[in-house]
């Protein structure tokens, strides 16, 4: 039998236990619901890839160099605290611009040139696999690491059908020559990717503007505006438009991974 | 007649020997890991092939944790008491073998003080969020087989046996599903990995057990009947026959696929990189060779050759887990079909190699150094060994020669 001094010691025990996690817990205080979220936004980004392919071509042809960084992609670097590493097997990069070429060259010899971000999928793969739920995608679609869950076992970066992620195998730190401290801080041993600028979203959210990414920022200051980035909820958002009157084509789309990262004009139409 | 377990007495000096020397390489292999992680650039890890042969580590361990198991109850589950002589050897490195997956998985994530959130956090879509589940729990079976052995309780051990087949197979499956239900890589996605993942596991299992009991007695100088390990050779060549069937099922089915023509060719057909050694080393030397001595009446019955099929066997599925893992990130994927992709700023779009290096070897010869070491001061500790293993002892007809 139990003794009254144990039984009452064990229910208290289990009350605390009951309430002091939710006590201690820094619950968030949401302005919205999630469900609120979820029915007025969903970010996306258009690509016109002519225009893109317009402004690579024309930065190597003055650099040189063919494997200049486009103005999308030093912005990216700079806002996001993306460290520089001479190894590129190992240098994270979280944008990134690739030349397309059609498999059948005597067709068309053509190059084109696409940039690379993470798709912020509407099925992510890589919140699927996550051990920890590290990987989460918030209500309004934006896929993010928790890089304090994190535990550094790259299933995201297997399950990932674009490559998007990239692993911290050297402390940032060593890589960074300026700061940025909008955007939090990354440690070695963990995986990071793009937010399409998360902390930037929030910002002009909550002041009521429209958000713009800095590679989108970039990409409309020092280059052709190729890029486009909005809420696909709002039917009057430029993206809702662009997307509207193109034939727009998603990476690896027969996945079912529904990514959010649209590629419109191919041909160069 | 019951068979007698008797501890080994253990004080020789090539005993102390053996277990210096072991004791030596696992802390070299942790050391390993330490200089892995302070340095970088010591592994051949890149951010195309993020897992490498520590990850295969994982699945080598459990399989020839699962192999070892499985075999160990399947005495108890269909009451062949012949096989009951080694029912708890094999249930001892089962749990060995397991402490050497989980520690695999601890040396190769990046953040180890995170790992506890894998507990906290369970994520109910992530096959390797179970898996950790799964794991845990497997050695805690184990360890419950192991003492309802140890305590001669019949019924127990017999439904402990059943629990612990279940579990092994679920275990593996599930390690299989980790790679193969990744539908992102068309070199990974295949429903045949699961079941290939179980008969390689039970191949490479009872092959290192074969081993591991004739070098024992032997060590031990205690007797060991050949007929008793006969039995056991002619089930595990029978399963490195089908093991060999699955293999070229799934060969040939990715070869039939026009877009993966460039892939498959890259990863059977290319000697200049590793994993055309992996393969055809396994088909060869892993498979085909440890076939043909274990069906050559002049080998198939001598003791010492059919250790060195099973060394043979059991060493090169730690290739076919190469195999396995590492090609479909090595072959980059086609993120639009139809085009020639290069990055100019990463390595997409280029076949990136990867070669493991001295340290991460290290670690994984480190682990089994390990098991090995876990299992010598066992003998000592624990009563796993049988006096004497002899066919007439545990009464059974004898297996036709």
């Amino acid at each position: 039998m139990m003794s009254r001094r144990k039984f009452l010691i064990l229910t208290g025990a289990v009350a605390a236990g009951a309430i002091l996690p939710a006590q201690i817990s820094a619950k968030t205080q949401f302005v919205e619901t999630a469900e609120e979220v979820r029915a007025k936004r969903r970010w996306a980004m258009a690509v016109d890839v002519s225009k893109c392919t317009e402004c690579v071509k024309e930065l190597v042809a003055k650099t040189g160099n063919p494997e200049v960084k486009p103005p999308c992609v030093v912005a990216c670097d700079r806002e996001n605290n993306v460290p520089e590493f001479e190894d590129k097997r190992i240098d994270p990069q979280w944008m990134r611009i690739a030349k397309l070429k059609l498999n059948k060259p005597s067709v068309n010899p053509e190059e084109f040139y696409i940039p690379l971000l993470c798709n912020h999928c509407e099925h992510p793969p890589c919140v699927q696999v996550c051990l920890t739920q590290a990987s989460f995608q918030r209500p309004d679609g934006i896929v993010v690491v928790d890089i304090h869950r994190c535990i550094g076992c790259r299933y995201c970066m297997i399950a990932c059908p674009y490559g998007a992620r990239s692993f911290n195998f050297r402390d940032p730190m060593e890589g960074l020559k300026e700061v940025n401290p909008e955007v939090p801080m990354r440690a070695e041993g963990v995986v990071e990717k793009c937010t399409f600028c998360a902390h930037r979203v929030d910002k002009a959210v909550a002041e009521g503007k429209e958000p713009v990414p800095a590679c989108v920022e970039a990409c409309h200051l020092y280059g052709k505006g190729a890029l486009t980035f909005g809420n696909i909820k709002d039917p009057n958002s430029k993206v809702s438009q662009i997307l509207r009157d193109n034939l727009a084509v998603q990476l690896r789309a027969n996945l079912g991974t529904d990514p959010h990262v649209f590629y419109l004009k191919l041909g160069g139409e | 007649m019951a068979v007698e377990f008797k501890k080994i007495n253990g004080d020789s000096l090539p005993y102390f020997a053996l277990v210096v020397i072991l004791a030596i390489v696992t802390a070299a292999g942790f050391y390993a890991y330490v200089l892995d992680h302070q340095i970088a650039g010591l592994n051949g890890l890149s951010n195309r092939v993020p897992w490498g042969i520590v990850n295969a580590g994982i699945p080598y361990f459990i399989g020839l944790s699962a192999g070892s198991l499985i075999v160990s109850a399947l005495a108890g589950v269909f009451n062949i008491k012949k096989y009951k002589v080694f029912s708890r050897i094999a249930a001892y490195m089962a749990a060995a073998w397991i402490i050497a997956a989980i520690l695999s998985i601890a040396l190769d994530i990046g953040k180890l003080y995170h790992f506890m959130n894998a507990v906290r956090y369970f994520n109910l879509t992530s096959i390797f969020s179970w898996n950790a589940f799964l794991y845990s729990s497997y050695f805690v079976i184990c360890s419950i087989y192991l003492l309802v052995q140890f305590e001669e309780m019949d019924r127990a051990t017999r439904f402990m046996a059943g629990l612990a087949v279940f579990w092994a197979v679920l275990v593996h499956s599930g390690t299989g599903a980790i790679y193969s239900f990744v539908y992102s890589k068309e070199l990974y996605h295949s429903a045949l990995t699961p079941p290939m993942f179980i008969v390689c596991a039970i191949t490479s299992g009872l092959g290192l057990l074969l081993a591991n009991l004739y070098f024992t007695f032997r060590f031990t100088k205690r007797e060991l009947d050949p007929s008793l390990i006969r039995g056991l050779a002619l089930i595990f060549a029978g399963l490195m026959m089908i093991l060999g069937y699955f293999l070229a099922v799934e060969g040939l089915e990715k070869g039939y696929i026009p877009a993966l023509h460039e892939a498959v060719q890259f990863v059977f057909l290319n000697p200049g990189a590793s994993i055309f050694w992996s393969f055809w080393l396994l088909i060869v030397f892993g498979i085909a060779i440890p076939i043909i001595i274990v069906l050559n009446p002049k080998t198939g019955y001598n003791l010492k050759w059919i250790s060195l099929a099973g060394i043979m066997h059991a060493a090169l599925v730690f290739a076919e887990r190469f195999y396995l893992i590492v090609p479909g990130q090595v072959f980059p994927e086609e993120y639009l079909p139809g085009y020639e992709l290069e990055s100019l700023h990463t390595l997409e779009g280029y076949i990136v190699s990867y070669t493991p290096t001295i340290i991460e070897w290290a670690q994984i010869i480190g682990l089994i150094a390990m098991v090995y070491l876990i299992y010598v001061v066992g003998v000592r500790i624990f009563a796993l060994i049988p006096e004497r293993a002899v066919e007439e002892d545990v009464d059974v007809e004898v297996v036709k020669e």
